[in-house]
């Protein structure tokens, strides 16, 4: 159990504790996975967190990676919808590490929405919540909201359709709150919420609502339609109460809880039980103040090697202190990794 | 329409071919066009490919074709002919999505037997077909091959559930295939004409078989070229190196070699996505019991194994393994295309009765593992093109 967990997230960095965690995970997690303690024959010491090794986020895709210890016990698998074509992710999920990871989530989103407790409104259906033995990344995003939640409302017909807004339940649900929670993918809750115009009478109830949107997930579906972050708030602030707000985060599947939020001035910040280095892709030597694939560190994961992950995501680590405040590591998000077929006669 | 007939001797007798055009000229035209490559490259194309591509339309290798089929060309009739070829009529041809350069290539080929060409080109990846036609077009040489490329040979892109490709099946005399199993299947499901023929050139994977006695630095850079150029997803690249009778020592030194002339031969980073992949990669390998490394520059991944190890489906992962040459037949791949074999000295006595025994439809020198001909997948294709009529002159007919 981490004792990190038990002080803010943005306090002052205790990277000694930070880095005694990590090492314990990393024999941990080389004990009790067989694949993991092939992939790293050999370690050395955790003196910086350069130095913890990293499990590729693709190799989620190829294999169902999990720790197994006394006191671990496995429930439900996590699934990443297969967006690039390459399969799902499948993320191994532990009672112990939930546990954790729902603390983390708690208190990284209280401190960019606040602390009260409120409904949470989320864009997708309920069928998606009941399936057995598997969890979908979207509803693992959503459910990050709920300790910050009084209730929770499924607001879609069908899941995967956007007009399917129930907008009469949705005008039932406004009456018993002034402020709301609503999460959702950042397409769908453009499509869903930003560019529909609800009927009249939920219109009206909306603009005296306010609401804290917070979305997470790529934007290809917007960018197509040129929809940058601007025009993208504005079209979800439209409807509703001036003092509303929106929050973007980013996020692993594979490290569900532990999120990362836009700040006010542009940067997303690394909790106390959390790091992120920049590794250039050829030569893997870290980078600040450079573009390079994101390596994502963390002490919540018990029951699957997820501890420390290189994505193929590109982002910047950017020194010195950020003006909203916040301690620790920032870096900007710049994108994901540009990817081409190749050439060849294997494939049609 | 005026004929050119071409006479020559095969193991039929003496017959002719005949053509809507003279076939020198042809062959001429093509060589033409590869020296004016030398000088004009397109920059779709890798410098491999390019240069491969005007090797392909040298003169002597184009006429070896004919000569291979048609026998030598011969300036006078025979007195005693034994068969007519002619060109069997149209052509459709499919070309895969992350197609190199087969339908540049099979263009080249088509063209030769003078058959008239519908083409379907992959609607996702880099479009070599259409930047090659295009430039062909241009630069051939003004006469019956222009003429040929301009008004015969048809490029269209369309998906998968497109009227077309029934049209193309419905019209043509040969269908021509490369793609999975499932597309070759569906488009032979497709109504064609009883008398037509169906080519498929499906999934296949090939291999390397090595003496360590013949790895030369020149060998294992030509290892590093041949691979380097598609990686796995050419269906002639080697997925997997046999080190014929090696010891654990050996197949580890021949790794380490490999890894150094890669670093040597291919310097720079290559894509992100490529270095990332192959850490990817890398850590699976590692993970299904392989010993594996990254070349320099993560460009590429070396696992080093045993033949009972399962092969990673990963673009840039070239598998190891040391095997008797009993051992490398027992674990081809049922899909097995090509063969690229080095020896020290001639080729082993076992080796032909090994190749033999499998499943294997190309065995050629490392260097020539993708060359493209009219043999392929085991099958004469380019005679295919062709109806061969019985044709017999008066004087060998007789009372019996």
């Amino acid at each position: 159990m981490s004792r990190l967990l038990d002080r803010p997230p943005y306090d002052t960095r205790d990277d000694p504790t930070f880095l005694a965690e990590l090492e314990a995970l990393v024999r941990h997690h080389r004990a009790g996975c067989a694949e993991l303690a092939r992939i790293w024959p050999q370690i050395g010491a955790c003196r910086t967190a350069q130095d913890v090794p990293f499990v590729h986020v693709g190799l989620f895709k190829k294999l169902r990676l999990m720790t197994q210890a006394p006191g671990i016990r496995h429930e439900r698998l996590l699934l990443s919808s297969a967006t690039t074509g390459a399969g799902s992710s499948m993320i191994q999920l532990d009672e112990q590490s939930t546990q954790l990871q729902s603390r983390s989530a708690q208190a990284i989103l209280a401190d960019f929405v606040g602390p009260t407790p409120r409904p949470l409104l989320v864009l997708d259906g309920l069928a998606s919540l009941r399936r057995q033995r598997e969890v979908s990344a979207r509803i693992a995003a959503a459910m990050s909201l709920r300790q910050l939640a009084t209730d929770l409302h499924f607001v879609l017909a069908d899941p995967d359709n956007p007009a399917s807004v129930k907008w009469d339940m949705l005008g039932d649900i406004l009456s018993s709150s002034d402020d709301f929670l609503m999460y959702g993918l950042t397409w769908m809750l453009y499509f869903a919420f930003g560019a529909a115009e609800p009927p009249r009478v939920v219109r009206e109830r909306l603009a005296e609502k306010r609401f804290h949107f917070v979305h997470s997930g790529g934007w290809k579906k917007l960018e197509t339609r040129r929809i940058d972050r601007a025009a993208f708030d504005a079209a979800l602030l439209r409807h509703v109460h001036p003092d509303s707000r929106v929050t973007d985060y980013y996020g692993l599947v594979e490290q569900v809880g532990i999120v990362y939020p836009l700040c006010e001035h542009g940067y997303r910040h690394a909790p106390v039980w959390a790091e992120v280095l920049v590794r250039h892709p050829s030569t893997l030597v870290t980078l600040t103040d450079r573009v390079g694939q994101l390596q994502l560190l963390n002490v919540l994961s018990l029951g699957a090697p997820s501890i420390s992950v290189l994505t193929e995501d590109l982002g910047r680590v950017v020194p010195g202190d950020c003006a909203c405040g916040r301690r620790g590591r920032r870096f900007e998000l710049v994108g994901r990794i540009p990817r081409a077929d190749m050439r060849g006669c294997a494939n049609v | 329409m005026s004929e050119h007939l071409r006479y020559g001797t095969t193991s039929l007798g003496a017959g002719v071919l005949v053509l809507p055009f003279d076939p020198r000229a042809c062959v001429l035209a093509w060589h033409a066009l590869g020296r004016e490559m030398l000088r004009h490259p397109l920059p779709a194309f890798t410098r491999d490919e390019w240069a491969y591509l005007v090797s392909f339309l040298d003169e002597r290798h184009l006429g070896e074709i004919y000569v291979a089929n048609f026998g030598e060309p011969s300036a006078q009739p025979p007195e005693r002919c034994a068969w007519l070829a002619r060109p069997r009529g149209r052509i459709a041809l499919w070309l895969p999505n992350n197609v190199s350069l087969l339908g540049p290539l099979l263009v080249v080929l088509v063209s030769l037997a003078g058959c008239p060409v519908r083409i379907k080109g992959g609607t996702r990846g880099a479009d070599l077909m259409s930047a090659f036609l295009d430039y062909a077009r241009e630069h051939v040489p003004d006469g019956p091959l222009k003429r040929y490329l301009h008004q015969q040979v048809e490029l269209d892109f369309f998906d998968h559930s497109d009227p077309r490709h029934a049209r193309m099946a419905a019209e043509a005399a040969v269908r021509i295939v490369f793609g999975s199993v499932v597309a070759a299947t569906a488009i032979e499901a497709l109504p064609h004409p009883p008398d037509s023929t169906g080519v498929a050139f499906i999934d296949r994977q090939s291999e390397a078989w090595i003496e360590p006695k013949a790895l030369t630095i020149q060998l294992l850079d030509t290892l590093v070229k041949v691979f380097s150029i598609y990686g796995q997803a050419g269906c002639t690249s080697p997925r997997r190196v046999v080190l014929l009778d090696a010891s654990t020592t050996e197949l580890s030194a021949f790794r380490e070699r490999l890894a150094l002339r890669w670093g040597e031969t291919s310097p720079g980073e290559p894509e992100a996505y490529v270095a990332s992949n192959n850490v990817m990669a890398r850590q699976l390998a590692a993970a299904l019991g392989w010993d594996a490394m990254c070349t320099p520059a993560n460009r590429s991944v070396l696992a080093v194994g045993d033949t009972s190890l399962p092969l990673l489906d990963e673009p840039m992962t070239l598998h190891l393994v040391s095997a008797t040459l009993e051992e490398a037949v027992a674990a081809l791949p049922q899909n097995v295309q090509t063969l690229g074999y080095a020896f020290a000295g001639r080729v082993r006595q076992d080796f032909v009765g090994a190749i033999a025994r499998s499943r294997i439809k190309r065995a050629v020198p490392l260097a020539e593992m993708h060359h493209f001909g009219p043999i392929w997948d085991g099958q004469e294709f380019w005679r295919q093109l062709f109806e061969i009529v019985e044709f017999r002159s008066q004087a060998e007919e007789g009372p019996r």
